[in-house]
Protein backbone atom coordinates (compact mmCIF):
# COMPACT_ATOMS: atom_id res chain seq x y z
CA UNK A 1 0.00 0.00 0.00
CA UNK A 2 0.92 3.91 -0.61
CA UNK A 3 1.76 6.59 1.92
CA UNK A 4 -2.40 7.52 1.60
CA UNK A 5 -4.17 6.76 4.64
CA UNK A 6 -6.55 4.04 3.88
CA UNK A 7 -9.83 6.47 4.17
CA UNK A 8 -8.75 8.81 1.21
CA UNK A 9 -9.29 5.86 -1.33
CA UNK A 10 -11.96 6.18 -3.72
CA UNK A 11 -12.94 2.37 -3.10
CA UNK A 12 -13.32 3.18 0.55
CA UNK A 13 -14.95 6.67 0.10
CA UNK A 14 -17.71 4.99 -1.86
CA UNK A 15 -17.66 2.03 0.96
CA UNK A 16 -18.54 4.56 3.50
CA UNK A 17 -21.37 6.64 2.01
CA UNK A 18 -23.49 3.35 0.76
CA UNK A 19 -22.92 2.23 4.18
CA UNK A 20 -24.01 5.26 5.37
CA UNK A 21 -26.91 5.29 2.73
CA UNK A 22 -27.71 1.70 3.83
CA UNK A 23 -27.81 1.88 7.38
CA UNK A 24 -28.09 5.18 8.60
CA UNK A 25 -25.37 7.06 10.22
CA UNK A 26 -21.71 6.39 9.87
CA UNK A 27 -21.07 3.21 10.32
CA UNK A 28 -17.25 3.24 9.86
CA UNK A 29 -16.81 6.04 12.18
CA UNK A 30 -19.07 4.32 14.86
CA UNK A 31 -16.72 0.87 14.50
CA UNK A 32 -13.05 1.31 12.92
CA UNK A 33 -12.35 -2.22 13.19
CA UNK A 34 -14.42 -2.20 9.35
CA UNK A 35 -10.99 -0.02 8.09
CA UNK A 36 -8.69 -2.24 10.30
CA UNK A 37 -10.20 -5.31 9.06
CA UNK A 38 -9.73 -3.76 5.25
CA UNK A 39 -6.15 -2.72 6.03
CA UNK A 40 -5.62 -6.28 7.67
CA UNK A 41 -7.06 -7.72 4.70
CA UNK A 42 -4.55 -5.33 2.30
CA UNK A 43 -1.65 -6.38 3.92
CA UNK A 44 -2.37 -10.09 3.95
CA UNK A 45 -3.11 -10.22 -0.39
CA UNK A 46 -0.37 -7.07 -0.54
CA UNK A 47 -2.88 -4.79 -2.41
CA UNK A 48 -4.36 -1.42 -2.01
CA UNK A 49 -8.04 -1.15 -1.99
CA UNK A 50 -8.85 0.94 -5.19
CA UNK A 51 -6.42 -1.95 -7.38
CA UNK A 52 -8.70 -4.25 -5.36
CA UNK A 53 -11.56 -2.99 -6.85
CA UNK A 54 -9.98 -1.93 -10.23
CA UNK A 55 -8.91 -5.97 -11.00
CA UNK A 56 -12.46 -7.05 -9.82
CA UNK A 57 -13.44 -5.60 -13.07
CA UNK A 58 -12.32 -5.31 -16.71
CA UNK A 59 -13.44 -4.21 -19.81
CA UNK A 60 -14.77 -6.54 -22.21
CA UNK A 61 -12.72 -7.04 -25.77
CA UNK A 62 -16.19 -7.26 -28.24
CA UNK A 63 -18.21 -4.59 -26.94
CA UNK A 64 -15.99 -2.32 -24.15
CA UNK A 65 -18.15 -2.74 -21.45
CA UNK A 66 -17.00 -3.14 -18.15
CA UNK A 67 -18.07 -6.31 -16.85
CA UNK A 68 -16.86 -8.50 -13.31
CA UNK A 69 -13.86 -10.11 -13.53
CA UNK A 70 -14.87 -13.56 -12.77
CA UNK A 71 -10.48 -14.40 -11.86
CA UNK A 72 -10.09 -11.87 -10.05
CA UNK A 73 -13.01 -12.05 -7.69
CA UNK A 74 -12.37 -15.63 -7.17
CA UNK A 75 -9.23 -14.92 -6.11
CA UNK A 76 -9.93 -12.44 -3.72
CA UNK A 77 -13.06 -14.63 -2.35
CA UNK A 78 -10.70 -16.99 -2.33
CA UNK A 79 -8.32 -15.17 0.03
CA UNK A 80 -10.96 -14.39 2.63
CA UNK A 81 -11.28 -17.79 3.37
CA UNK A 82 -7.74 -18.64 3.26
CA UNK A 83 -7.47 -15.48 5.66
CA UNK A 84 -10.34 -16.61 8.06
CA UNK A 85 -8.81 -20.50 8.01
CA UNK A 86 -4.97 -19.19 9.16
CA UNK A 87 -6.63 -17.27 11.54
CA UNK A 88 -9.30 -18.66 13.58
CA UNK A 89 -10.22 -16.11 16.60
CA UNK A 90 -13.20 -14.19 16.29
CA UNK A 91 -11.68 -10.79 15.02
CA UNK A 92 -10.43 -11.89 12.06
CA UNK A 93 -13.72 -14.33 11.18
CA UNK A 94 -15.67 -11.07 10.87
CA UNK A 95 -12.09 -9.35 8.72
CA UNK A 96 -14.03 -11.29 6.21
CA UNK A 97 -17.43 -10.37 6.45
CA UNK A 98 -16.12 -6.27 6.86
CA UNK A 99 -13.94 -6.99 3.92
CA UNK A 100 -16.96 -8.59 1.82
CA UNK A 101 -18.62 -5.54 2.76
CA UNK A 102 -16.57 -3.49 1.17
CA UNK A 103 -16.27 -5.59 -2.01
CA UNK A 104 -20.29 -5.57 -2.34
CA UNK A 105 -20.43 -1.72 -1.79
CA UNK A 106 -18.17 -1.49 -4.75
CA UNK A 107 -20.30 -3.34 -6.65
CA UNK A 108 -18.30 -6.71 -6.66
CA UNK A 109 -21.04 -9.10 -6.09
CA UNK A 110 -18.96 -12.18 -3.80
CA UNK A 111 -20.09 -14.24 -1.29
CA UNK A 112 -17.53 -16.22 0.26
CA UNK B 1 -53.26 -21.24 7.75
CA UNK B 2 -55.52 -20.21 5.77
CA UNK B 3 -55.57 -20.33 2.12
CA UNK B 4 -55.07 -16.47 1.19
CA UNK B 5 -53.34 -15.49 4.26
CA UNK B 6 -50.56 -18.32 3.38
CA UNK B 7 -50.15 -16.94 -0.40
CA UNK B 8 -49.83 -13.58 1.45
CA UNK B 9 -47.63 -14.96 3.87
CA UNK B 10 -45.08 -16.53 1.66
CA UNK B 11 -41.59 -14.80 1.22
CA UNK B 12 -38.56 -15.37 -0.64
CA UNK B 13 -36.64 -16.37 2.29
CA UNK B 14 -33.17 -15.47 2.26
CA UNK B 15 -31.56 -16.37 5.77
CA UNK B 16 -32.44 -20.29 7.08
CA UNK B 17 -31.05 -21.18 10.20
CA UNK B 18 -27.94 -23.35 9.33
CA UNK B 19 -28.11 -26.08 11.95
CA UNK B 20 -31.64 -26.40 12.51
CA UNK B 21 -32.14 -29.58 10.06
CA UNK B 22 -35.37 -30.18 7.81
CA UNK B 23 -37.51 -33.32 9.04
CA UNK B 24 -37.72 -35.44 5.93
CA UNK B 25 -41.90 -35.33 6.53
CA UNK B 26 -41.83 -32.16 5.65
CA UNK B 27 -39.92 -32.32 2.23
CA UNK B 28 -42.00 -35.43 1.41
CA UNK B 29 -45.20 -32.89 1.77
CA UNK B 30 -43.35 -30.58 -0.17
CA UNK B 31 -42.80 -33.19 -2.88
CA UNK B 32 -46.40 -34.45 -2.44
CA UNK B 33 -47.82 -30.77 -3.11
CA UNK B 34 -45.74 -30.70 -6.76
CA UNK B 35 -47.46 -34.08 -7.51
CA UNK B 36 -51.07 -33.36 -7.32
CA UNK B 37 -50.49 -30.44 -8.75
CA UNK B 38 -52.77 -29.33 -12.06
CA UNK B 39 -50.84 -30.51 -15.39
CA UNK B 40 -51.58 -30.35 -18.78
CA UNK B 41 -52.27 -34.06 -20.57
CA UNK B 42 -51.53 -35.18 -17.07
CA UNK B 43 -47.42 -35.66 -18.15
CA UNK B 44 -46.11 -34.87 -14.80
CA UNK B 45 -42.56 -33.53 -16.46
CA UNK B 46 -41.70 -32.17 -12.99
CA UNK B 47 -38.65 -34.30 -11.57
CA UNK B 48 -36.73 -33.35 -8.68
CA UNK B 49 -33.75 -34.45 -6.45
CA UNK B 50 -33.66 -33.66 -2.68
CA UNK B 51 -30.57 -33.18 -1.73
CA UNK B 52 -29.30 -32.68 2.09
CA UNK B 53 -26.84 -29.86 2.25
CA UNK B 54 -24.43 -31.63 5.02
CA UNK B 55 -24.43 -35.24 2.81
CA UNK B 56 -22.07 -32.79 0.28
CA UNK B 57 -18.78 -32.58 0.50
CA UNK B 58 -17.25 -29.33 1.56
CA UNK B 59 -15.34 -28.96 -1.81
CA UNK B 60 -18.38 -29.57 -3.75
CA UNK B 61 -20.70 -27.79 -2.01
CA UNK B 62 -18.24 -24.64 -2.69
CA UNK B 63 -18.44 -25.09 -6.32
CA UNK B 64 -21.78 -25.22 -6.65
CA UNK B 65 -22.35 -21.92 -5.19
CA UNK B 66 -22.55 -19.03 -7.71
CA UNK B 67 -22.57 -15.59 -7.20
CA UNK B 68 -26.35 -14.81 -5.98
CA UNK B 69 -26.84 -18.42 -4.78
CA UNK B 70 -23.64 -19.16 -2.77
CA UNK B 71 -24.89 -17.95 1.18
CA UNK B 72 -28.37 -19.37 0.28
CA UNK B 73 -27.31 -22.59 -0.57
CA UNK B 74 -24.96 -22.40 2.46
CA UNK B 75 -27.45 -21.41 4.59
CA UNK B 76 -30.38 -23.82 3.40
CA UNK B 77 -30.40 -27.39 4.69
CA UNK B 78 -31.61 -29.04 2.13
CA UNK B 79 -31.64 -28.52 -1.95
CA UNK B 80 -34.64 -29.91 -3.75
CA UNK B 81 -33.34 -29.37 -7.48
CA UNK B 82 -35.97 -29.58 -9.79
CA UNK B 83 -35.37 -30.50 -13.55
CA UNK B 84 -38.02 -31.04 -16.68
CA UNK B 85 -38.48 -34.53 -17.83
CA UNK B 86 -38.84 -33.35 -21.70
CA UNK B 87 -39.07 -37.31 -22.87
CA UNK B 88 -41.77 -38.20 -20.76
CA UNK B 89 -44.57 -37.83 -23.41
CA UNK B 90 -42.74 -39.83 -26.13
CA UNK B 91 -41.95 -42.58 -23.48
CA UNK B 92 -45.82 -42.29 -22.33
CA UNK B 93 -47.78 -42.10 -25.71
CA UNK B 94 -50.74 -40.96 -24.27
CA UNK B 95 -51.01 -43.36 -21.31
CA UNK B 96 -51.49 -40.80 -18.92
CA UNK B 97 -54.14 -39.39 -20.55
CA UNK B 98 -56.13 -42.48 -21.20
CA UNK B 99 -55.89 -43.14 -17.45
CA UNK B 100 -57.72 -40.21 -17.08
CA UNK B 101 -60.12 -41.97 -19.15
CA UNK B 102 -60.33 -44.25 -17.09
CA UNK B 103 -61.20 -42.59 -13.40
CA UNK B 104 -63.93 -40.61 -15.23
CA UNK B 105 -61.94 -36.89 -15.33
CA UNK B 106 -62.23 -36.47 -19.25
CA UNK B 107 -64.96 -38.32 -20.29
CA UNK B 108 -66.50 -38.79 -23.59
CA UNK B 109 -69.18 -35.81 -22.82
CA UNK B 110 -66.06 -33.78 -24.04
CA UNK B 111 -64.92 -36.37 -26.48
CA UNK B 112 -62.42 -37.96 -24.89
CA UNK B 113 -61.93 -41.79 -25.70
CA UNK B 114 -58.85 -44.37 -25.20
CA UNK B 115 -59.36 -44.16 -29.56
CA UNK B 116 -59.19 -40.23 -29.55
CA UNK B 117 -56.20 -40.27 -27.38
CA UNK B 118 -54.33 -43.29 -29.32
CA UNK B 119 -55.31 -41.76 -33.13
CA UNK B 120 -55.46 -38.16 -32.54
CA UNK B 121 -53.78 -36.58 -29.36
CA UNK B 122 -51.03 -38.82 -29.10
CA UNK B 123 -49.80 -38.79 -32.47
CA UNK B 124 -51.25 -35.48 -33.88
CA UNK B 125 -50.76 -33.30 -31.11
CA UNK B 126 -48.62 -34.31 -28.30
CA UNK B 127 -45.90 -36.14 -30.21
CA UNK B 128 -45.67 -32.72 -33.09
CA UNK B 129 -45.43 -30.70 -29.67
CA UNK B 130 -42.39 -32.27 -28.38
CA UNK B 131 -40.64 -31.19 -31.71
CA UNK B 132 -41.64 -27.70 -31.14
CA UNK B 133 -38.93 -24.95 -30.64
CA UNK B 134 -41.91 -23.86 -27.74
CA UNK B 135 -41.54 -27.37 -26.46
CA UNK B 136 -39.41 -26.94 -23.59
CA UNK B 137 -40.67 -23.92 -22.25
CA UNK B 138 -44.68 -25.36 -22.18
CA UNK B 139 -43.05 -27.78 -20.24
CA UNK B 140 -41.44 -25.77 -17.43
CA UNK B 141 -44.78 -23.65 -17.63
CA UNK B 142 -46.26 -27.08 -15.71
CA UNK B 143 -43.46 -27.99 -13.98
CA UNK B 144 -43.68 -24.58 -12.71
CA UNK B 145 -47.30 -24.89 -11.50
CA UNK B 146 -45.92 -27.94 -9.56
CA UNK B 147 -43.41 -25.93 -7.90
CA UNK B 148 -45.17 -23.70 -6.71
CA UNK B 149 -47.60 -26.08 -4.87
CA UNK B 150 -44.98 -27.58 -3.05
CA UNK B 151 -43.50 -23.79 -1.82
CA UNK B 152 -46.64 -23.03 -0.91
CA UNK B 153 -46.95 -26.08 0.89
CA UNK B 154 -43.11 -25.65 2.58
CA UNK B 155 -44.27 -22.25 4.49
CA UNK B 156 -47.66 -24.29 5.29
CA UNK B 157 -44.98 -26.32 6.80
CA UNK B 158 -43.52 -23.40 9.06
CA UNK B 159 -40.34 -23.60 6.47
CA UNK B 160 -39.12 -20.81 4.93
CA UNK B 161 -38.16 -21.56 0.93
CA UNK B 162 -36.38 -19.63 -2.12
CA UNK B 163 -36.23 -20.55 -5.60
CA UNK B 164 -33.24 -19.55 -7.48
CA UNK B 165 -30.85 -20.56 -10.63
CA UNK B 166 -28.32 -23.23 -9.84
CA UNK B 167 -24.71 -24.00 -11.73
CA UNK B 168 -26.67 -27.65 -13.72
CA UNK B 169 -22.80 -29.27 -14.67
CA UNK B 170 -21.63 -29.25 -11.26
CA UNK B 171 -25.08 -29.97 -9.22
CA UNK B 172 -25.34 -32.59 -11.88
CA UNK B 173 -21.84 -34.11 -10.49
CA UNK B 174 -23.46 -34.16 -7.76
CA UNK B 175 -26.41 -35.47 -8.20
CA UNK B 176 -26.46 -37.48 -11.14
CA UNK B 177 -29.66 -36.65 -13.56
CA UNK B 178 -30.47 -38.40 -16.47
CA UNK B 179 -29.03 -36.33 -19.26
CA UNK B 180 -32.04 -35.91 -21.12
CA UNK B 181 -33.61 -33.91 -18.30
CA UNK B 182 -33.59 -30.03 -18.39
CA UNK B 183 -32.44 -28.28 -15.45
CA UNK B 184 -35.23 -25.63 -14.32
CA UNK B 185 -34.76 -24.33 -10.63
CA UNK B 186 -33.97 -25.45 -6.93
CA UNK B 187 -35.85 -24.68 -4.05
CA UNK B 188 -33.83 -24.29 -0.92
CA UNK B 189 -35.52 -25.36 2.40
CA UNK B 190 -34.94 -24.90 5.90
CA UNK B 191 -36.20 -23.00 8.79
CA UNK B 192 -36.26 -19.67 8.62
CA UNK B 193 -34.16 -17.23 10.69
CA UNK B 194 -36.21 -13.83 9.41
CA UNK B 195 -39.48 -13.41 11.11
CA UNK B 196 -42.74 -14.79 9.29
CA UNK B 197 -43.04 -10.99 7.90
CA UNK B 198 -39.63 -10.80 6.42
CA UNK B 199 -40.07 -7.06 6.50
CA UNK B 200 -43.05 -7.05 4.67
CA UNK B 201 -44.50 -7.92 1.13
CA UNK B 202 -42.53 -7.00 -1.78
CA UNK B 203 -42.89 -4.59 -4.30
CA UNK B 204 -45.15 -5.40 -6.81
CA UNK B 205 -46.18 -3.74 -10.51
CA UNK B 206 -49.30 -2.07 -10.41
CA UNK B 207 -51.94 -4.60 -11.26
CA UNK B 208 -53.77 -2.81 -14.03
CA UNK B 209 -50.16 -2.51 -15.85
CA UNK B 210 -50.36 -6.97 -15.34
CA UNK B 211 -54.36 -7.78 -16.42
CA UNK B 212 -56.52 -7.05 -18.94
CA UNK B 213 -60.15 -7.94 -19.57
CA UNK B 214 -61.47 -8.12 -23.01
CA UNK B 215 -58.29 -6.73 -24.86
CA UNK B 216 -54.60 -5.86 -24.38
CA UNK B 217 -54.47 -2.40 -23.32
CA UNK B 218 -57.75 -2.35 -20.71
CA UNK B 219 -56.39 -2.64 -18.09
CA UNK B 220 -58.50 -5.45 -15.55
CA UNK B 221 -60.43 -3.26 -13.00
CA UNK B 222 -58.94 -3.75 -9.99
CA UNK B 223 -62.33 -2.83 -7.15
CA UNK B 224 -60.66 -0.98 -4.28
CA UNK B 225 -63.75 -3.38 -2.17
CA UNK B 226 -61.96 -6.94 -2.85
CA UNK B 227 -58.60 -5.41 -2.17
CA UNK B 228 -59.80 -4.58 1.29
CA UNK B 229 -61.44 -7.67 1.45
CA UNK B 230 -58.15 -9.42 0.37
CA UNK B 231 -56.49 -7.32 3.28
CA UNK B 232 -59.04 -8.60 5.83
CA UNK B 233 -58.49 -12.03 4.88
CA UNK B 234 -54.34 -11.49 4.95
CA UNK B 235 -53.43 -12.07 1.78
CA UNK B 236 -52.26 -8.76 0.91
CA UNK B 237 -50.18 -7.69 3.87
CA UNK B 238 -48.37 -4.20 4.58
CA UNK B 239 -45.87 -3.83 2.18
CA UNK B 240 -42.07 -3.32 2.59
CA UNK B 241 -39.88 -2.25 3.83
CA UNK B 242 -41.26 -2.75 7.46
CA UNK B 243 -40.31 -0.99 10.36
CA UNK B 244 -37.32 -2.21 11.47
CA UNK B 245 -36.29 -4.37 8.71
CA UNK B 246 -32.76 -2.65 8.43
CA UNK B 247 -32.16 -3.94 11.95
CA UNK B 248 -33.24 -7.41 11.74
CA UNK B 249 -31.08 -8.03 8.54
CA UNK B 250 -28.41 -6.28 10.35
CA UNK B 251 -28.54 -8.51 13.70
CA UNK B 252 -29.07 -11.60 11.54
CA UNK B 253 -25.76 -10.40 9.73
CA UNK B 254 -24.06 -10.37 12.89
CA UNK B 255 -25.36 -13.61 14.21
CA UNK B 256 -23.87 -15.32 11.09
CA UNK B 257 -21.12 -13.41 10.34
CA UNK B 258 -22.00 -12.08 7.34
CA UNK B 259 -21.46 -8.32 5.14
CA UNK B 260 -23.56 -5.46 6.03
Amino acid sequence: MTEQTIEGYESVRTWRRDLSDQWGGDPIAEEPDKLRALERFCEFVGDDPDTIVGRCFRVRKSDGERVVSSKWRTHYAGKIVEFRDRNPDLESQRLGADVLSFLIHNGVMVQA
Amino acid sequence: MEYQELIGSRRSIRFFDPKKPVEQEKIQKILEACLIASCAVNAHWLRAIVVNRDDIPKAELQKMKSPTQALIIELAPVHIYFYSDLSVVNRKKGARLKELVDVGALNATHGWSHKFVDELVYPQLLKPLTESPYYAAFAAFDCGVAACQGLLMAFELGLGACLGAFVAPIVAEHVKPPEDWMPLYAMNVGYPMESREAGGQRPRPPFEEQYFLGQYGKPFPRDPKVVEELRRTKMLQASAPLPGRREEVRQIARKLNLPE
